[in-house]
């Protein structure tokens, strides 16, 4: 009896991890983290240098180790000088991790099982929107804490969250819709040009735009209408790559979208009301961390309603047998399209949001080379999953940061995890897993 | 109990001691973002070849009697704008540099920029041409000339030196560089010879490989000089081409020509041309000399214009930290301080020129016109300065 019980549970590491917080609600998880986080705040000046670290470990400790190896790999390279003092940095960053992370996450954690539980057993009863603004208000507020130490992890998180709106719109069109689209960052780059149009037209003086239209001081109220209306203009492009494209499947419709791509960016480069080559610059500083969770909150939410609606599941089985699902009274047709649009919105709804943070655009920015990383980040997740494409899209943010240092290296790192991931994770690490919203805010017995 | 509170706070003073952040102090640290992967490594390279050569030739600065160690951080943009904006703000809130030189480029120099005047560090970009750059950033400047003072030499020089009247211009309309060049020179030479006298002005796309179309067109308007602004890797295709279509006249070019092997790539098709630049690496006299023979027994290659101009940045950012006059160790109103005293540097001795600051921050500095000879060494014929 005893036996067959220990075969059911996951064995090692994971097994271990998952026995530990495997009794612990998300809520309590997420205390764990807000807890860490406003410890961090408190020790973590005092704590870094104690640990002889030269400045606090600023995402996880990760960069101040991937910065020694970088060292010592230049050491073995090119015999350039290396400090055997930093050698001190790995294990002290490591420490850093425990006590700042893992020590206190795991104590709140334990400690709040029964009550966390309680409380998202009552959480439960009430409407699920109620339960999930209180998980999201939790994130956010570990978002807020975490970022106040630096702003370089503000800018990190936002452009990893972009990433992830994006990520998972290109999910929709790869993954659950079964095609291979190549159009993405065209549908970026036409979001972020309408939207920066939207605003940098409407209310700010500059010279390729032209005088400020408007000169209103609640303005910034107005940025979720430019960033719809980047997403609208998306569509709409989307719309035409799909018309004549949509009786072509497979590699054809690849070629085409990557056709589409090459000519919105020839287009934005030939514009010359737009910038032409030079871009637009001085979007107005709008695209704050609040205002970016809330969109990619209501993104993500309003794509794994999408997916898992009738519509969603038609799309599944297009993507499964065309010829079945027709047969089946699915409008193939009409299922294709709406999962195309629906797809490119979102693609410019993050498109104007990265205009905003990075307050520049040009055209060179939507190239091939943003589509690979997308395509890296859908892939590597894992198709057909929200799951896999949030994972996707922060695991590949991270790892692009981590490695930084090691400069040539991380771009035979990178792709040859990918090539890994592909070898014995075909699909992506998380992929064909449903987002079960409800499930996933219950509590969890202990037995 | 005692006892150990005492043993941790012993611990403690002695790791404050012995942590480097203690003994950051004596040392100036300057942030390098710049492109060493992605689409163009090669500027990454030369900008961080000149940096290492600085560094070893100056290792420490005198700043108000008190003895510096300089130290450079390398951080690669990726040639990629998010990047450069990532890595500045890391450069600053993380590395806590000084100052910051680069990004090389536009694209990434234009949202760079931004970020580093938002936190009032001081950012010096060499090779970024765009006016946006430094328009209204009073924390950042730079290291070259501009296109509108480029495109305006070229033109004069057409007309003066080689009797040009009718002139065509055939450019990359998708790069920012390239184009803004082009429309500068046809402006400045529209100007001389009255609207109409730019008789071909033809354009190609990023990657194209054939210009035999746009090369007909421009052969068959007779021109008398033809003028590419394009970039050394795109250079010798170009002119291949005209030749093939029966070009025989003059041919004028930027300073893109300069940056990396335009002679490895062109051979004897492109001697006897000219174009402007920054600085003649043959016949160069005095620092230029040193910096070019130093460069080239380092790393086995003439340095490019890149290289050159990281150099003279990287020397105006210590002079005007020696110009400070004393640092108070509180980095935020360093900041401050190196930002004035660099808006206020008079005449620095770079080795591509003399250079003053605009209160654009932008320097005021003379181009070079060189002529490629027959040995396939870049020439210096003539200096144009601003009036």
């Amino acid at each position: 009896m005893a036996e067959t019980t220990e075969l059911q549970q996951p064995k090692g590491v994971r097994g271990l991890i998952h026995r530990f917080y495997g009794g612990a609600p998300l809520l309590g998880i997420l205390l764990g983290f807000l807890a860490c986080t406003f410890w961090e705040n408190i020790i973590g000046e005092a704590l870094a240098s104690v640990l002889l670290l030269p400045k606090m470990p600023i995402l996880f400790g990760l960069v101040t180790m991937s910065k020694v190896f970088a060292g010592l790999f230049n050491l073995a390279i090119k015999g350039s000088p290396f400090e055997l003092f930093t050698l001190i940095h790995v294990p002290m960053a490591l420490i850093y991790f425990g006590v700042v992370y893992a020590v206190p996450l795991a104590i709140v954690v334990r400690l709040t099982v029964r009550p966390a539980n309680a409380v998202a057993r009552s959480l439960q009863q009430l409407p699920l929107i109620v339960t999930a603004l209180v998980h999201l208000g939790f994130l956010y507020a570990i978002f807020h804490v975490w970022v106040e130490l630096s702003d370089y992890r503000l800018i990190t998180l936002k452009l990893t969250l972009i990433a992830v709106l994006l990520t998972l719109s290109l999910n929709i069109i790869n993954g659950y819709m079964g095609e291979f689209s190549c159009s993405h960052p065209g549908f970026m780059a036409v979001g972020a040009y309408m939207s920066s149009f939207f605003t940098v037209g409407l209310f700010v003086n500059d010279k390729v735009l032209g005088e400020a239209l408007l000169g209103i001081p609640l303005a910034f109220l107005s940025f979720p209408l430019a960033l719809i209306f980047g997403g609208l203009c998306a569509s709409l492009s989307a719309l035409i790559v799909a018309i004549p494209s949509f009786r072509t499947r497979g590699d054809y419709l690849a070629i085409i979208s990557l056709a589409f791509l090459f000519i919105v960016k020839s287009f934005f480069e030939n514009m010359q009301s737009l910038g032409g080559a030079r871009g637009i610059m001085g979007q107005p500083d709008w695209a704050s961390l609040p205002v970016i969770f809330i969109v990619v909150v209501i993104g993500v939410w309003a794509i794994n309603n999408f997916v898992n609606s009738t519509l969603g599941k038609a799309l599944n089985a297009v993507r499964d047998d065309e010829m079945a699902a027709d047969a089946m009274t699915v409008d193939t047709r009409k299922t294709k399209m709406v999962a195309f649009l629906f797809g490119a919105f979102w693609a410019g709804m993050a498109g104007g949001l990265l205009a905003h943070v990075l307050r520049f655009i040009n055209p060179a920015m939507f190239g091939i080379q943003k589509l690979a990383e997308v395509l890296a980040m859908v892939y590597f997740g894992g198709l057909n999953s929200v799951y896999g494409s949030i994972v996707g899209a922060v695991s590949i943010s991270l790892l692009g940061e981590v490695l930084r240092p090691l400069e040539i290296l991380k771009w035979i790192f990178i792709p040859l995890l990918l090539i890994l991931v592909m070898i014995y994770r075909p699909t992506g690490l998380v992929a064909f897993k449903e987002f079960n919203v409800r499930k996933s805010f219950g509590p969890k017995e202990v037995d | 109990m005692k006892r150990g509170a005492f043993f941790i706070v012993s611990l403690a003073m002695v790791a404050l001691l012995l942590s480097p952040s203690a003994w950051a102090a004596n040392e100036i640290r300057l942030g390098f973002n710049i492109p060493l992967t992605g689409d163009n490594p090669d500027v990454g390279g030369s900008s961080r070849n000149a940096a290492e050569m600085y560094l070893k030739e100056n290792p420490t600065v005198n700043v108000g009697g008190k003895s510096y160690k300089l130290k450079f951080i390398y951080e690669d943009n990726e040639y990629k704008p998010e990047s450069a904006v990532k890595i500045n703000t890391k450069l600053i809130t993380e590395e806590e540099v000084l100052g910051i030189i680069g990004p090389q480029s536009s694209s990434q120099a234009v949202p760079a920029g931004e970020v580093a005047n938002n936190m009032a560090t001081p950012m010096i970009s060499p090779w970024s041409t765009n006016p946006n750059t430094t328009l209204d950033r009073p924390y950042v400047f730079r290291g070259c000339f501009l296109d509108p003072f480029q495109g305006p030499v070229a033109a004069n020089f057409a007309t003066d030196e080689l009797g040009a009247k009718k002139a065509a211009v055939i450019y990359d309309i998708a790069a920012d560089y390239p184009k803004g060049l082009a429309e500068n020179f046809k402006e400045a030479f529209e100007k001389l010879h009255g609207a109409g006298s730019v008789v071909a002005f033809e354009s190609f796309t990023t990657g194209d490989k054939d210009f035999s179309a746009q090369m007909t067109n421009i052969v068959r308007t007779k021109a008398d000089v033809l003028f590419i602004p394009q970039y050394y890797s795109e250079v010798p295709l170009i002119i291949r081409s005209a030749k093939e279509m029966g070009w025989t006249r003059d041919i004028l070019g930027a300073d893109a020509w300069g940056g990396g092997d335009l002679m490895g790539l062109c051979g004897d098709d492109c001697k006897g041309y000219y174009f402007s630049t920054h600085y003649a690496a043959a016949g160069a006299k005095g620092a230029t000399k040193a910096f070019i023979d130093a460069y080239t027994a380092k790393y086995g290659k003439t340095p490019d214009d890149v290289a050159a101009l990281t150099w003279d940045t990287i020397g105006l950012m210590v002079q005007a930290v020696k110009d400070t006059g004393g640092l108070s160790g509180k980095i935020k109103a360093d900041r401050t301080k190196v930002k004035d005293a660099l808006a206020a540097v008079k005449d620095f001795p770079g080795i591509t020129g003399s250079m003053t600051f605009t209160p654009d921050g932008d320097p005021k500095k003379c181009a070079v016109i060189v002529q490629i000879n027959d040995a396939g060494q870049f020439a210096f014929h003539k200096s144009v300065c601003p009036k």
